[in-house]
Formats: structure tokens, C-alpha cells, sequence
């Protein structure tokens, strides 16, 4: 799948810029890493949940007694054992006389093993008066709808609306205004990890909960708030963590629950989603509404932008944060008059919902690139001219306030055009071929919240041994294998010789966490500086016993040495391990530890955004409505790549899940129940229909990022949804207004062209 | 999902078995286990017993009879199926096979097995308490039916690959008892009815497959929303005896489309008549809507659901053409 661009080391550096394989790769391959569902505790419980069957009805009668008779039963839970507990916005974490959605949590067991706690659910008589409920966005935007929430009025749970620049004055000097619309649906995160938590709140000083995370500290917060504790009374042990994709950002009811009924029955108690639990307790994308509005000049400048979204929230608005995005997103991407947002959440009685892989950006990129690229169709321009006419460069400053230290979106849509032959197919491939670009920017990490920061702490034993200790999690992405590598490089060992300590909140010092592209960016800056710290501390201790000042000396190659000089200069170098010796057993007897931290300058807004590119080839049957992706061309500014192995695995991943969004998955829902809440009717791709994918990693060396880094943890998938939507509407030559792009939705549109064709109509075959 | 209590029987004769489904009444026969222990975690069924027949000896074994017919254990895996030498002459079959589930499902998977697969609904072929929350159906004990509202009877989807194959193959079971033997043909042993979706009896089982020689051109089609390891949203299997747009017999069969796999016997009758000219198959295609009766939403649109019909028809009657 390389072609072989990856860049060696860059000057002077001699880990950074190596193709890295994984440090735990040899556990995982081989079984040997724990996951939180391999952890038995003496004593442990199994825990059960039951949930309400509607999606919306009053609960009449609520009876345990049969459930607390059955013999291995140790504790059963209502919303009575805490009704104060409030999970998120003003939800209960058990049910309080009224239930909002199918999935909804009433009442759990935890018992001696999972089949008396399975029958201890069947034992909960619960009678249910059920109530009209609104389920779906449609219904709930409805003038005579029933409202979810007696206080939300119209189902509205919060908008968000942003002008920047006079966007009225902007859409009424353009020459051309296009308008387009498009509907996402129902995704779920799929991860390869199910949800699970082991809570042990034995002690009622310390909760201990074992569960894979994206965040140990919004948890740990959560959780601590929940039941009355401090932060340091909650530890969160996430070891390895399969798979995020936005979906463990924030603790679900489950960590709750199990932690009350440990609580109650006073050991710990496991809760593991079953497979179907996994679709109806999720919180992936909601169903969302897009209307999409550009105004243009007659030579292709964009003048206006408008975006209104509209947000299937759920039964309560835990995702609300989301809603921000899209008004910043076109500041990254284009120069423009002005911008004008609406986005709304609504409330429906549905399980609540946030995100997905791609965030919100991937999906609405799906339809906002059709919609672009329609607008260049209609001035008669290439789409890769039209984004390129208009892209943001180093140096601009965004209406939004974001400065550009480094940008390389035109090179990104130079690479693609030129490797992907775009000049001599678009326009001309035969019939229900397509041909599309995609553009896209994210934001590197950024200043969310006061507590948006990295710190990490290095220790070097005696025998030279580095141990780094890190609480950004490894989700699979390989972040502990770059951590490694970034301390290695600054110490001038191996990226082997680190062991990465991270997975206990006990032990790590404080990171906000793995999610908005900012493990590389933040917690790799804190790395670097912890393990400069280490190493002037060596440095101090070596440069006595060489006779050169500190400042002289080169760490590299596992040796420090004089600048200048032969690394293995006999009496005028040392190895590494000679000078951690030196420090340790010399008279000051300093054991070397190294701190660092990272803290974003910034008030608010992210110091660095990486661009990208990517073109992709369709082919559609229009007899069977399948589609193929022939191709994906991805070009990516990622400022420098520390592990392009690890690069090239984030890339086929994200082109992979990309394509898989936009063409297969979508949650089935019929009265808020989802219809297919499986892995085998939620139809994913399997690995081999990923196509081959062109990698150009485009270095641009950002100023403020760990050795140049930017991220590529979530890029390049919005850019990938953009290119394969884009190219299917290219292949159909009409934007199509809905995803995922399945069979019956292409063969509609194939029918309706022939029905034209037939009679005679123009315009509109594929070309 | 954890299995609900049952027994365990395990028979060591085809006698002893037969003895166990005859007294024991709602006693479920286990095969390979890939399809029925899913849907008793699901709580579909909780059968007080299983009897388990996977390694009944009478079961097992292909062997060649001297009519030149194949004849199949219903125990054999699919998976020694399709590695076995004499099951080369059916190319189309082992297609079939082959298309089935993934090879881990194919190793535990057999072919009876496969040929009485439950029928499936994605309003009935959940949990427990997804299905609480809709109410039962004509499968799981009321007269309702969540996919064609009103239906008499229930329409789950017949999901089953090698069907199709084996009927177009001309193939027949053997349906044992204690009160005897019989041979039904294939195409006779589904019923339009997603609850007693076969013609077996509860105390009988599917213990051989015969399939008989032939010569004549075969292809199976499947169609899927991913590449493996998936039901069909549709599959045809397509027989024709001559060579190119000349044929004597046709046979075509449809299945993943509705309750039983459809055999088009009118559009074979004119085909027959008119050869496989490109008309003709234009003018089969075009029949195809009434042969098919109504169709369901299950898994994907009624309307996709037709058009795929009539794709797969085109493809295989092309295919055959060109054999």
C-alpha cells in the first residue's frame, strides 16, 4: 500500500521519522495484553441492567422483591438507592417515574455469576404505562408533535448560532447562490472492545473502576461528582483500550451502575454489554439534518457560506458540545466574506447521541463536499481548482480567530490532482464511473477547557532503563509506541528501551485524554519536555565528569558525547547507561526523574491544524446498485510524520471506516428501536473491500508541535467521506441527498434517470 | 446472551435419535449449532431438550452410487464439503457452499443443517427484551406480524444458500422417523409459512441429500452487502441443459427473497419456448413481478428487493448463455 514516500528521519534526529512498529505489538498479537474484560477480582459480581422496553411510558409499579429473594443475588438497584444521582443534564441514572427511550436504564442486579444475574432481571416486575413518543428528528420537528421534555418547547434542546463577517452583505454580493440538502443517519461507533466496567467501591473512601477510556480525568470527575467523592478518591485503570472512536469520551450509565451496586453490595461488580446492549445503549451520531448554502463569485471565489445543521440529540443533550463545530470547521478550510451557523439539538425519545468516528465533521463533510463541488460544476469549474482558489494558507488568520503556523492544504490538493490523474479522468470516465476530491482541516488538540492539558514524568533507573509515565490512553492508535519514541529521541536511546507506564490514574500525572487530535500534539510536546528535563539533569552530571559544559553535548545513538567530536571518543564520551550510572552512584546520588507539562498558550482555539486531501474512484453497477472504491488518493499535512508505519495504519483505518460510513452503516430505526443491533445487520465492510490507498505525507514542520507534528488521528477520515460521497454523486452525476449510499438508494436515483432518459428528458444521464 | 436451561442429548445411532425426537415432544434437533443456539440465546425457542446429531455415524460421508448420483451425509460439514474431490462435478454447489457464512461458521456449519436454517425476521430474531418491547408475533405466540402488517402468515425470510442450488440440482432428502423413511424432493420441502417453513415433521430428521447426475449448464449468484460472511439480500440458482441460447429445460430458482425459495416455473416454460435470446430474457426479467408476489421490507425495500430479483435473473440467464 506505500509507495514508498515515507520520509526518513529528518536531519539530525535519529528515532523520529522511523517506521516504528508497535512496543506492544507482540502482546496484543499474541493474546497477552489485559483488557478490562480479562480482569477477575476476588469476589466479583456480575452485574445486569434492566431497561425500559419503550421509548417513552410511565412506570406504574416497580417490584425487586422476587429479584432480591433469588438465592446469589447480592445487591438490586432502583433509581431509591439514588435518586439525587443525576448522570447528565437532568437525566437520572435510574429511572425516576418515567422512562424517555428505549435502552434507558431502571434497575440493575449484581449477583455471584451472570446467569443468576440474568435471572434476577426476569424477576423485576415492571409495569409500564406506555405514552405517545416522538422517534425521529422528523416527527420531532413536527408543529404538533409531543414534546419530550415539558420545558424544551418545540423539542429544541439548545441552538448555537454564529455569523462571522456580514454573511447578508457577503451572499447578497455574490454572483451565484446554491442550495443543497442532505440527511446522515444513525451510526454506531462499533468498537472492537465492548463496553465493560469493573467498579470496586468496597471501600467507600476509593471507587477503583477498570474500563477502557478515552479520558481517565472527565471519568474520574464524573464519577467522583456523582457519588460526593474528590477526584483522587475515583482511580480509573484503562490498560488497553480497543478502539474509541468518539465513543468513550465520557462515562456512560454503566460506570454509574456499577459502581452503585458495588456500593451496595460491597465487592466488585463487573458490567459487560451484550451484544445487542452494545446498539441500544450506545451513544454514536444521531440522525442529522444538513442545509448547505453558497454563494459564489462569477470567477470562483467563495463570498458567502451557510450551514444549518440539526442534531438528533436523544433523550437528553450529553452531546450539546458538539454543536459548536461545524460554525468553526469552514474557518480552517476557506477564505470567505462571511459565514453564517444555525445549529440546533433536538430532543427525541431516543438513547443520546454525540458522535462518531470522524466526529460530526465526517459526516457533514459527506454532504457539504457534494454540495461544493456542485457549486464549482455550476461556474464550470474543476472542483480541485475551486478548492484550491479559495483554500486558507500559512500566516492567514481566521475569522474564527485560528492562526495558521504552518498549511499545507494546496500542496495536499496538488499531490492528489497530480497522483491520481485527476487532470485526464475527471470529466471522463465512462458511465457510473465517478471521480471525486475531498478537502478537509482539524484542529491539533486545542484549549476546550481550563483543564486541557499534558503532563508526563520520566524516570531512568540505574541500569539506564527509562520508564515514561504518560495518561494519554493507547486506543490502538499506537500513542504509547510515539511517546517512546519521543523520549527516546530526546535521550538518544531506543524507542525499546522506554517502558511506557499509562493506564492508572493513581499513577500518571494528569492528561486530558485521547480525543480531538491532541495526544500527538499536547501530550508529545509534554513528553519532549519531561524528557529534556531528564536529560539536562545528565547532561549537568556528565558534563563534570567530561570537562565541557552541558551545552556541548550531544545525546544520540545511546551514547553522550562532545559536539563535534566521535561518539565513542575513547575518555571524551560516555554511554548512556555510564552517565545515569555517574548521576546515581556519584556523590550527589541523584536518581534522575524528569517532568514536563503542556499547557496551550491560547485562551481557547486549537495552535495547530492539519490539512489534507484525498481523491477517490467509484465504480457503480447500475443493475445491482453496489458500489466499489477502486481507489483512494490521500495526501495529508500532518506537519511530520514520528511514526509513518504508524501513519500509514491511521491512514488505511481511517479510509477504511470512511468509506465504510459513508457507503454501508447506518443503525435500521423503527420506532426507536434499531432493527439491527448486531455486527452481522449492521453491515460493515470487511477488511479486504478496503481499496488500495496512495499515502503522500506532506511535512510542513509545524513551530509548535512536538518535533513538527500535527495529528493525523481523525483528519484524514472527514476528508475520505468528503472524496467517496463526492465521487459516487460524480459517477451518478447528481449529489445524493442522503447517507449511507446503499444499493436500493442508488438504484432509485439509477431509475429515475432512466424513466427521464425514456422519455426523452435531458441532462441528467451519467456522463 | 446466555443459553437458556436445557437438555443435552446426545445419541450414539440414528435409532436412538429418532427414539429421542418421537418421545421427547419440543425436543430441537442441533446440528452444527451455528443457527439454533443463536436463536436459543435469543430466546426464540427454549426447547426442553436438544438432541444433538452432528456425529450420528448414518449421518456422515459422500459416497457416488452407481446411478452416478451424489449421495450426502446431512451431517457432513460444509467446510469437508467443499474439500471433497467428487463435489467438483457441481461447480455451481460448491459455489453455493462456499458463499455461505464465513469459514469459521463453514467448519462447524453442515448441510442439513443449512437446508432446514430457520427462517429470519428482524422483528423476531432478537433479544428477549428487544422483543418485549414490540410485542410478540405469529412466530413468538400472537396473531401480529410486525413486517406485513395483517399477514396471516409469517413471512421471515428463507435465508438459506444452498437451497436454491440444490433444488435447481434436482436434489432430495431423506426424512427419517421412527415410523419410517420417506424421500421428498427438494422443491417440495418448503412451505410459505416462515414458522413450518419445511414439510419435516418435529419427530423426523433430514438424514441424507441425493443429488443426481447431470451434465447440464449450472451457475448460483449471491448477492451481498459485503463481501463474505453475510446473508444474501438475494441468490438465484440457474440450470439449462443445451448449449447457448438453445435449451430443453430450464430451471430457475430464487432465494433470500421470501419465505421459501421460489421456483419460476411459468418464465421457464416460455424461456423453454422462446430460447435465451436477448427478448426473451428481456420478456423474463419483465414477468418476474408476478411470479414473485409480494415482498416484504425485511433486511432491504421491497422495490430493491425486486429490482435485485430481476438482476440476478438477468445475470444467470446471460451466464448460462454464455456456458
Amino acid at each position: 500500500m506505500t509507495d514508498g514516500r515515507a520520509p526518513p528521519p529528518g536531519p539530525g534526529l535519529g528515532v523520529i521519522g522511523r517506521r516504528q512498529p508497535r512496543l506492544d505489538g507482540f502482546d496484543k498479537v499474541s493474546g497477552r495484553s489485559v483488557f478490562a474484560d480479562d480482569i477477575e477480582l476476588p469476589g466479583m459480581l456480575h452485574g445486569r441492567i434492566l431497561r425500559s422496553p419503550h421509548a417513552r411510558a410511565r412506570i406504574v409499579r416497580l417490584d425487586t422483591t422476587k429479584a432480591r429473594a433469588l438465592p446469589g443475588v447480592k445487591a438490586v438497584v432502583t433509581n431509591g438507592d439514588a435518586p439525587d444521582l443525576v448522570f447528565s443534564e437532568r437525566q437520572p441514572l435510574l429511572a425516576k417515574g418515567f422512562v424517555h427511550y428505549v435502552g434507558e436504564e431502571v434497575a440493575a442486579v449484581a449477583a455471584t455469576d451472570p446467569f443468576i444475574a440474568d435471572e434476577a432481571l426476569r424477576l423485576i416486575e415492571v409495569e409500564y404505562e406506555p405514552l405517545p413518543a416522538v422517534t425521529s428528528l422528523r416527527r420531532a420537528l413536527q408543529p404538533d408533535a409531543p414534546l419530550v421534555h415539558e420545558w424544551a418547547a418545540g423539542n429544541v434542546a439548545v441552538t448555537h448560532d454564529r455569523d462571522f463577517g456580514d454573511p447578508d452583505a457577503a451572499f447578497a454580493e455574490s454572483d451565484l447562490v446554491i442550495t443543497d440538502e442532505f440527511r446522515s443517519p444513525v451510526q454506531h461507533n462499533t468498537l472492537a472492545e465492548f463496553h465493560v466496567a469493573i467498579a470496586d467501591f468496597s471501600n467507600p473512601d476509593k471507587l477503583h473502576v477498570w474500563t477502557p477510556t478515552q479520558s481517565a480525568p472527565m471519568y474520574q470527575m464524573a464519577l467522583a461528582k456523582a457519588f460526593g467523592l474528590e477526584s483522587s478518591q475515583v482511580r480509573i485503570v484503562y490498560g488497553n483500550v480497543g478502539g474509541a472512536f468518539t465513543g468513550r469520551g465520557r462515562a456512560k450509565p454503566h460506570h454509574f451502575v456499577a459502581a452503585l451496586l458495588s456500593r451496595v453490595a460491597a465487592r466488585p461488580v463487573k458490567i459487560k454489554a451484550t451484544a445487542d446492549e452494545e446498539f441500544i445503549m450506545f451513544r454514536g451520531s444521531g440522525e442529522t439534518l444538513y442545509r448547505f448554502r453558497t454563494g459564489v463569485t462569477r470567477d470562483g471565489r467563495i463570498r458567502a457560506l451557510e450551514l444549518d445543521v440539526t442534531f438528533d440529540a436523544g433523550a437528553h443533550a450529553e452531546w450539546a458540545m458538539i454543536l459548536w463545530l461545524p460554525a468553526l470547521y469552514p474557518n480552517w478550510l476557506y477564505r470567505f466574506e462571511g459565514l453564517r451557523y444555525r445549529g440546533r439539538f433536538v430532543y427525541t425519545n431516543t438513547v443520546p447521541k454525540g458522535s462518531n468516528h470522524g466526529g460530526i465533521m465526517g459526516r457533514m463533510s459527506a454532504g457539504w463536499m457534494q454540495h461544493l463541488t456542485r457549486v464549482a460544476e455550476e461556474l464550470g469549474l474543476d472542483p480541485a481548482e475551486f478548492h484550491r482558489r479559495n483554500a486558507i494558507e500559512a500566516g492567514d488568520h481566521a475569522r474564527d480567530g485560528s492562526d495558521f503556523g504552518s498549511c499545507g492544504l494546496k500542496e495536499c490538493i496538488d499531490r492528489v490532482v497530480e497522483r491520481s490523474g485527476w487532470q485526464v479522468k475527471y470529466g471522463r470516465l465512462p458511465p457510473y464511473r465517478g471521480i471525486g476530491i475531498g478537502i478537509g482541516a482539524q484542529a491539533s488538540g486545542g484549549k476546550n477547557a481550563s483543564n486541557d492539558t499534558s503532563a508526563a514524568m520520566v524516570k531512568i533507573a540505574d541500569d539506564g532503563r527509562v520508564t515514561l509515565f504518560t495518561g494519554i490512553p493507547d486506543l490502538g492508535q499506537g500513542s504509547w509506541t510515539v511517546m517512546a519514541m519521543i523520549a527516546a529521541e530526546v535521550l538518544g536511546i531506543e524507542p525499546a528501551d522506554v517502558n511506557v507506564v499509562g493506564g492508572d490514574s493513581d499513577i500518571v500525572p494528569f492528561d486530558w485524554g485521547a480525543f480531538s487530535q491532541r495526544g500527538t500534539f499536547m501530550t508529545g510536546n509534554a513528553v519532549k519536555v519531561a524528557a529534556e528535563d531528564a536529560r539536562a539533569q545528565l547532561a549537568s552530571v556528565a558534563a563534570a565528569a567530561l570537562g565541557v559544559q552541558a551545552e556541548d553535548l550531544v545525546f544520540a545513538g545511546g551514547r553522550v558525547h562532545i559536539r563535534g567530536e566521535a561518539p565513542d571518543a575513547p575518555g571524551r564520551s560516555l554511554s548512556f547507561r555510564e552517565a545515569v550510572a555517574k548521576a546515581f552512584h556519584g556523590g550527589e546520588g541523584r536518581y534522575v526523574m524528569g517532568r514536563g507539562f503542556f499547557n496551550s498558550p491560547r485562551q481557547s482555539g486549537s495552535m495547530a491544524f492539519s490539512f489534507g486531501a484525498q481523491v477517490a474512484e467509484v465504480e457503480v453497477d447500475p443493475e445491482s446498485g453496489a458500489v466499489r472504491v477502486l481507489k483512494v488518493t490521500v495526501a495529508h499535512d500532518l506537519g511530520r510524520a514520528l511514526n509513518p508505519l504508524a501513519v500509514e495504519g491511521q491512514l488505511d483505518g481511517q479510509v477504511f471506516s470512511g468509506l465504510s460510513q459513508v457507503l454501508y452503516e447506518e443503525c435500521r430505526m423503527d420506532a426507536g428501536q434499531v432493527l439491527n443491533p448486531s455486527r452481522l445487520e449492521y453491515k460493515l465492510p470487511r477488511t479486504w473491500e478496503l481499496p488500495e490507498v496512495d499515502y503522500t505525507l506532506v511535512e510542513t514542520i509545524d513551530p509548535y508541535g512536538p518535533f513538527g507534528a500535527k495529528e493525523v488521528g481523525e483528519g484524514p477520515i472527514v476528508v475520505t467521506m468528503s472524496a467517496v460521497a463526492a465521487a459516487v454523486a460524480n459517477a451518478l452525476g447528481e449529489p445524493l441527498p442522503q447517507m449511507p449510499m446503499t444499493p436500493w438508494r442508488l438504484l432509485r436515483v439509477i431509475r429515475h434517470h432512466r424513466r427521464r432518459r425514456a422519455r426523452g428528458a435531458p441532462g441528467a444521464a451519467p456522463r | 446472551m446466555l443459553l437458556p436451561d436445557h437438555e443435552f442429548l446426545k445419541p450414539a445411532s440414528l435409532a436412538e435419535g429418532l427414539a429421542l425426537l418421537a418421545a421427547g415432544p419440543g425436543a430441537r434437533v442441533l446440528a452444527g449449532g451455528t443457527d439454533v443456539v443463536f436463536n436459543m440465546r435469543g430466546r426464540l425457542f427454549t426447547p426442553p431438550a436438544v438432541v444433538s446429531v452432528r456425529s450420528l455415524p448414518e449421518l456422515q460421508g459422500l459416497h457416488e452410487r452407481p446411478d452416478g448420483s451424489l449421495d450426502i451425509g446431512a451431517g457432513c460439514r460444509l467446510t469437508d464439503l467443499l474439500a471433497d474431490p467428487l463435489l467438483a462435478r457441481h461447480p455451481a454447489l460448491r459455489t453455493a457452499l462456499r458463499a455461505v457464512a464465513s469459514r469459521h461458521v463453514r467448519n462447524l456449519a453442515t448441510l442439513g443443517g443449512n437446508l432446514c436454517l430457520d427462517t429470519r425476521c428482524w422483528f423476531t430474531n432478537q433479544s428477549e427484551d428487544w422483543r418485549a418491547a414490540r410485542g410478540p408475533c405469529l412466530k413468538t405466540g400472537i396473531d401480529a406480524c410486525h413486517a406485513l402488517h395483517g399477514s396471516p402468515v409469517c413471512v421471515a425470510l428463507n435465508n438459506a444458500d444452498t437451497p436454491p442450488a440444490l433444488i435447481a440440482l434436482g436434489a432430495t432428502v431423506t426424512l427419517a422417523s421412527v415410523r419410517g423413511e420417506r424421500q421428498v424432493a427438494l422443491r417440495d420441502f418448503y412451505r410459505d409459512d416462515g414458522i413450518d417453513h419445511t414439510v419435516r415433521q418435529p419427530d423426523e430428521l433430514l438424514t441424507r441429500v441425493i443429488v443426481p447426475p447431470t451434465t447440464d449448464r449450472v451457475v448460483f449468484l449471491k448477492e451481498t452487502a459485503r463481501q463474505g460472511m453475510d446473508f444474501a439480500y438475494g441468490t438465484i440458482a440457474a440450470r439449462a441443459d443445451g448449449h447457448g441460447a438453445r435449451a430443453g429445460r430450464i430451471t430457475l430458482v430464487l432465494g433470500s427473497l421470501t419465505t421459501a425459495p421460489v421456483v419460476l416455473d411459468a418464465i421457464t416454460t416460455r424461456l423453454v419456448a422462446d430460447g435465451l435470446g436477448d427478448d426473451a430474457i428481456d420478456a423474463a426479467c419483465a414477468g418476474l413481478r408476478a411470479a414473485l408476489g409480494p415482498l416484504t421490507n425485511l433486511y432491504s425495500p421491497a422495490a430493491y428487493k425486486r429490482e435485485l430479483a430481476r438482476t440476478l435473473l438477468r445475470r444467470a440467464l446471460l451466464a448460462l448463455r454464455e456456458m
